[in-house]
């Protein structure tokens, strides 16, 4: 018998204790350990590491980014190195065994380029070439040349860039002319014969215009790509490569603490202004994050009156009755339905029920090809919205639910009508709670994918939903996301391994962001109930 | 105070009731309305099929129907054609209501007799809606085909062109013949007839190429059987001539192995049960693969070969379609589907499908029909009545291969050895037999629910007990709001590094968390015992008292230490080196990169907080006072939370796994990214699945808009729904009821 032997008894009562403590421990582990991993991936991803030359017994000589280290199935310690070059050996990264090292230095005058196409390039730069002309030595020289050619380079680039703005400018007229034509020839193409003759004679011009910058554009870039950089990469093999192409310079095994830092922060900067490179691999996010920021945005334009509203009806005007409690109910509960369901419905009813009926009435010069009939960013922000709106709901309640009953009496017997009372008294009051629903909804928003997937979310758009062509705010247009770039550029990609850290720095971003808001939401509810001193929910 | 004013006042206060008012209704009436708009979608796969006739015309002028052997429809049900006893093909418009000027042409063509000798044209075999072997009465076959072509004439006019096409001709036997079938394909033609002295001849012309690279034209003749003993009554072939079916007046079905031309034989030879009818007709469903067979007793059955436990292929009974319905004299598949088109004795037009074994639709005629063609996308059919009057109907079947069997039982497909549940909606070939069994997703949805909720549960219950009742109060400050986060963690986020992060981790150490299940009550106990040792008594004990679990942080980082650490030394020893190895051996079942312990991980971590905060709330929300009088009779902290508190709260935390279960059961991007997606139903812990959720991600885009496909992703949105919304329902309801017992609310 258990109680007749008190010590133990309490012993295993006692292990019981720590166990539930552990429990928690694991739950909280778990936590810490997820943030941590992404924290430390994403973070280091874009310090400059070290370039070490690695001498192996055929007499080969590798060089690249040591990346990860571990036991290889066959026994034998062996050591991933991240080599770049991917022109010239076909993968980024490579597996060598330790015991075939003879020699590992970190030789000076290294340089890592990172280029617009192939990604890095790891090796030693020698020279310069320009139509034959080659001033070049064998030793690998110092960089500080290659970046004064590389910054006239750009200029060079920059001086293209009045063109291509031209030439945007134009595209953008000759679509438009193409859909007026087309509109007017579905309206009747003898009624607007005139019209018809005089926009094809106008976009017959803009094409000859458009061709004309088109032919100096390549021409200018023609003469800017044939200077070239000479470079050599471990074993000495030489590359060629347009200046147009570079995009940093990096000395690694050359930089101070400061030039490391400064290296770091470029990076980031290109992060969070550039658009993307390689397949999404490379480059920045910018677009993406534009994507995830207006499609909150417009959600919440949606889900906020909406739930609000509700809410006030529920709590202020409904009688409470069985009816009013059992829609409450299914209300909340619609919180927790799946939310790859709205997406289904968002395709259902938004994106083929009005976006096709909208195509029909509106744009019907354009059919067969949808136009709203497609998934788009006002589609996805509205499925967001309805996913959403239980969220603002809930939390509004529980605002209105902490206002005492007596603030309510006070207001009216002081004469005040009900909606008096609610703008006056009730609303500020639960303002915090409205808040609160608020931002959840958007951290509830900003990660969500799922329904996004299938309501129109892109891997790659080619124009932001928000430009400088009328009218400005392109709501059929597609977008790019933080969520839907994860797991894009993580499973899609044809290149996973070298994509990798740069899901890491994605999902650093998002993580950031959610729980920023969620950290917000948690704050504002907190002092929320301090002021009420009553928590209901 | 001033009337006016008060007067607006009353006038705003009223138009805003009315506003919140309708506003929030209509808001709320809308969120509802998602489920009536999904299911609304779902819905037409249970309709029946539908056939309305919509024209009937007479025949053209000299055909009496007695002459007429073959009636078809053009794909756009504007114009038809019939094939006469006199060796003519009349095509004729077919305006429905509503059609403008004919745009199909009266057209008669005589068609060449393939020999001097033929005159008029016995009996047409069709093959796949427009092709047609003519049996001429020398013996002479020849093989026609007919097409219609839109084109647009001057002016914009649209008209409907046909065309006609002799494919091959085949001269007569000796022997004069009663049935035939010919096959036309690019190495050549093949012929199967019966003869009128009741034997089977094969007759093919091939085009071979000899050794040095040379096109030859190489002929074939052989008799396949002797003298049969129950005359042939139906006759077929596949569409490459390779394999040829025949059934007898007894009830036997025949089937011949064509493929060698040299050596042309008799595979298989079916004999008919006792009791059985003659087969009255024979004829390929789309694909070539189920022979649909109908005899006098009025059954109608698919068959096709099956491989037995040594390998060799028996052609066997699969579906049957009808039982003791009138007998079917004529079998017409369809081009666009499965669906087989029948003509019984009784001259009623039916359609079944063989797969979902649905009888579709019995067309609603007043007279018996004598002959049927269906158009090219099963849209439509033309049949030829008893009186000679030719009536159109247009057919709207949209979803044959769908009925509850289909979706939620066993179904014996095409080339599978038995009755399975099977998913598989696409491939590339049009004649693919769709496999849309919902029980493999659904299987796989509650795998993964369930490995999850496994590891999930008793951390979240054991955590919130800690958390609610045995924790030192300041430190529960800081639990909260991390359960929360945890709770934000947006989904891709958990999914990608479940996917790239953990999957890979726990594939070197496939094992490790088994151990750590091991280490950990070991390393609990060690630290408890030196606590004891060297902690009680101390300062330390008053200050650490409900922190333990800062303790505990040091020691579960060790047993997962431990566990990862000699996690290769302990395979070795109890697995005999290679683990993968020893389950393949003990159990046969492999072990996958993306299998159910990474599901369980990353599904219980987003599981975790939704237990863990229901659970705390009930927990908490146990009145003090039960605590308090548990302790003053003398019982420890933990009896009090495990005697008193827990069962006190236990419905609580019931709802609390049930809406987990829900949030699970929804969970898209983990799965999508982590379990692989292959619809396999395996309890292993080793293996994936596709779950409900992934399925809708990864089909929709693709299926077509009020496709069968499209409107099957629909019902799994609808049973996502549907479960969710009742357990989640249910689990309000148990907690509704805690609170008012426990005197919140």
């Amino acid at each position: 018998m258990a109680d007749s032997n008190p010590p133990r008894h309490a012993g295993r009562q006692e292990m019981m204790v720590w166990a539930a403590g552990s429990a928690l421990t694991v739950i909280l582990l778990c936590t810490l350990t997820l943030v941590m991993v992404v924290m430390a991936n994403g973070l280091g991803h874009f310090w400059p590491s070290p370039v070490e030359q690695l001498e192996l017994t055929g007499g080969e000589r590798v060089m690249g980014e040591v990346t990860d280290r571990n036991m290889s199935p066959d026994g034998g310690e062996r050591i991933q190195v991240k080599t770049a070059n991917r022109d010239l050996y076909g993968l980024d990264f490579r597996w060598i065994s330790q015991a075939q090292v003879t020699r590992q230095t970190r030789p000076e005058r290294v340089v890592l380029l990172e280029r617009k196409t192939h990604g890095n390039f790891i090796g030693t730069f020698h020279g310069f070439e320009e139509n034959g002309n080659r001033q070049h030595t064998q030793e690998p020289m110092a960089v500080e040349r290659l970046n004064e050619e590389i910054s006239k380079a750009r200029q060079g680039l920059a001086a293209l860039d009045p063109l291509r703005e031209d030439m945007m400018v134009l595209t953008r007229e000759t679509e438009r002319l193409t859909r007026r034509a087309a509109k007017l020839r579905y309206q009747g193409a003898e009624r607007n014969q005139a019209e018809l003759i005089r926009l094809a004679q106008e976009e017959a011009l803009t094409r000859t215009r458009f061709d004309q910058l088109n032919h100096q554009f390549a021409e200018g870039m023609t003469r800017l790509e044939q200077r070239h950089a000479i470079l050599a990469d471990a074993m000495g093999r030489e590359v060629l490569l347009p200046l147009t192409q570079v995009v940093r310079v990096v000395t690694p095994n050359d930089l101070s603490w400061f030039g490391r830092v400064g290296v770091y922060a470029s990076r980031w900067w290109e992060l969070l202004s550039a658009n993307p490179r390689e397949s999404n691999t490379e480059g920045g996010l910018f677009p993406a994050m534009f994507g995830t920021v207006m499609m909150v945005f417009l959600m919440s334009l949606v889900s906020l009156p909406l739930g609000v509203v509700a809410a006030v009806y529920l709590s202020e005007y409904a009688r409470q009755g069985m009816l009013v409690r059992l829609v409450r109910v299914a209300v909340y509960n619609l919180a927790g339905v799946p939310s790859i369901v709205y997406g289904v419905f968002g395709l259902g009813f938004f994106v083929y029920g009005v976006g096709g009926v909208m195509d029909q009435v509106f744009f019907p010069e354009r059919l067969p090809t949808p136009t709203f009939g497609t998934g788009g960013i006002l589609w996805a922000s509205l499925t967001l919205a309805l996913l959403t709106v239980p969220v603002v709901i809930v939390s509004t309640e529980e605002g209105f639910a902490s206002i005492p009953k007596g603030v309510r009496e006070g207001s009216i017997s002081l004469g005040a009508t009900r909606f008096q009372t609610l703008t006056r008294v009730l609303l500020p009051a639960a303002t915090p709670g409205i808040i609160t629903g608020f931002v959840l909804a958007m951290a509830r928003a900003a990660g969500e994918v799922a329904p996004l997937m299938i309501t129109g979310v892109v891997k790659m758009a080619p124009s932001l939903p928000l430009d400088g062509t009328f009218p400005f705010v392109h709501l059929d247009r597609k977008f790019m996301h933080l969520g839907f770039h994860i797991f894009d550029v993580g499973f899609q990609s044809p290149n996973v391994e070298a994509a990798k850290p740069m899901v890491f720095v994605t999902t650093l971003l998002l993580l950031g962001m959610v729980l920023l808001l969620s950290l917000t939401a948690i704050v504002l509810r907190n002092r929320m109930r301090r002021r009420y001193g009553s928590s209901t929910f | 105070m001033d009337q006016r004013i008060l007067n607006r006042t009353k006038r705003v206060d009223r138009w805003a009731r009315w506003g919140i008012t309708g506003g929030g209704l209509l808001i709320i009436l809308a969120v509802v309305g998602i489920l009536v708009l999904i299911v609304q979608v779902a819905l037409p796969l249970f309709f029946p099929a539908r056939g309305e006739e919509i024209t009937q015309r007479g025949l053209p002028s000299g055909v009496v129907p007695q002459d007429v052997l073959a009636v078809g429809v053009g794909p756009y049900l504007e114009g038809g054609y019939l094939v006469t006893r006199g060796g003519e093909i009349l095509f004729f418009p077919l305006n429905g209501p509503g059609a403008a000027a004919p745009s199909v042409s009266d057209e008669r063509v005589r068609l060449a007799p393939p020999t001097p000798q033929a005159k008029t044209v016995v009996a047409v075999e069709t093959r796949l809606v427009h092709i047609h072997t003519l049996l001429w009465q020398d013996g002479s076959i020849s093989v026609e085909r007919v097409g219609f072509q839109p084109q647009y004439a001057e002016g914009g006019q649209r008209v409907i062109g046909h065309s006609l096409e002799r494919l091959a001709v085949v001269p007569a036997l000796g022997d004069p013949l009663r049935l035939a079938s010919a096959r036309t394909v690019e190495e050549g033609t093949t012929r199967l007839a019966a003869t009128a002295g009741n034997r089977l001849h094969f007759w093919r012309k091939a085009q071979q190429t000899n050794f040095l690279g040379m096109t030859q034209t190489a002929l074939f003749k052989a008799y396949l059987t002797p003298v049969l003993p129950s005359p042939v009554t139906a006759l077929t072939l596949t569409g490459d001539g390779h394999g040829g079916y025949a059934g007898l007046a007894d009830g036997s079905v025949l089937y011949f192995d064509l493929s060698d031309s040299d050596n042309p034989r008799l595979a298989e030879w079916v004999h008919a049960p006792p009791g059985g009818g003659a087969i009255t007709a024979l004829n390929l469903v789309l694909g070539d693969i189920s022979l649909a067979v109908a005899d006098s007793t009025g059954g109608l059955t698919t068959w096709f070969s099956v491989a037995d436990a040594s390998g060799a292929r028996h052609l066997q009974k699969i579906h049957t379609l009808s039982v003791d319905d009138p007998p079917v004299g004529h079998i017409a598949p369809s081009r666009a589907g499965k669906t087989l088109a029948v003509l019984d004795k009784d001259g009623q037009v039916r359609l079944h499908h063989p797969t979902s074994e649905r009888h579709l639709l019995t067309l609603d005629a007043s007279r018996p029909m004598t002959l049927l063609g269906l158009s090219d996308r099963e849209n439509g059919l033309l049949a030829l009545d008893d009186q000679g009057a030719m009536r159109l109907f247009r057919i709207h079947n949209p979803h044959p291969e769908v009925s509850f069997s289909t979706l939620f039982g066993k179904v014996w497909y095409e080339n599978y050895p038995a009755p399975a549940y099977v998913w598989q909606s696409s491939s590339a070939s049009d004649d693919f037999e769709p496999k849309l069994s919902l029980i493999p997703l659904i299987f796989g949805t509650l795998k993964g629910t369930f490995y999850a909720l496994l590891f999930a549960t008793p951390l979240a219950v054991l955590g919130a007990a800690y958390a609610g009742q045995l924790m030192n109060r300041r430190l529960q400050r800081f639990v909260k709001p991390t359960v929360e986060i945890m709770s934000a963690m947006p989904s891709v986020v958990i999914g990608f590094l479940a996917a790239l992060w953990l999957a890979p981790l726990l594939e070197h150490h496939l094992t490790a968390p088994f151990w750590f299940l091991v280490f950990l009550p070991v390393v609990l106990v060690g630290t408890m015992i030196s606590w004891d040792k060297f902690g009680r008594g101390t300062v330390l004990e008053a200050t650490l008292r409900g922190m333990e679990f800062l303790l505990c942080v040091p020691a579960v980082l060790l047993a997962a230490a431990l566990a990862v650490g000699l996690d290769h030394l302990l395979t070795q020893w109890v697995f005999g080196g290679n683990f993968r190895q020893w389950l393949f051996q003990n159990f046969g079942t492999n072990a996958d990169q993306r299998n159910s312990v990474v599901i369980a991980f990353a599904l219980g971590f987003t599981v975790i907080p939704t237990i863990f905060t229901l659970a705390e709330d009930a927990i908490s929300s146990v009145p003090r006072s039960y605590t308090a009088a548990s302790l003053a009779l003398g019982a420890s902290r933990w009896q009090t939370v495990w005697r008193v508190i827990l069962p006190s709260a236990s419905p609580g935390i019931f709802a609390g796994v049930m809406v987990g279960f829900g949030r699970a059961v929804g969970e898209t991007m983990i799965v999508l990214m982590a379990t692989g997606n292959t619809p396999i139903m395996d309890v292993s812990v080793f293996n994936g699945m596709r779950t409900l959720s992934a399925n809708i991600a990864v089909e929709i885009p693709e299926a077509p808009v009020d496709g069968t496909l499209y409107r099957v992703l629909f019902l799994s949105a609808v049973l996502l729904f549907s479960t969710t919304f009742i357990i989640n329902s249910v689990a309000e309801v148990v907690r509704h009821r805690l609170r008012k017992k426990y005197g919140r609310f």
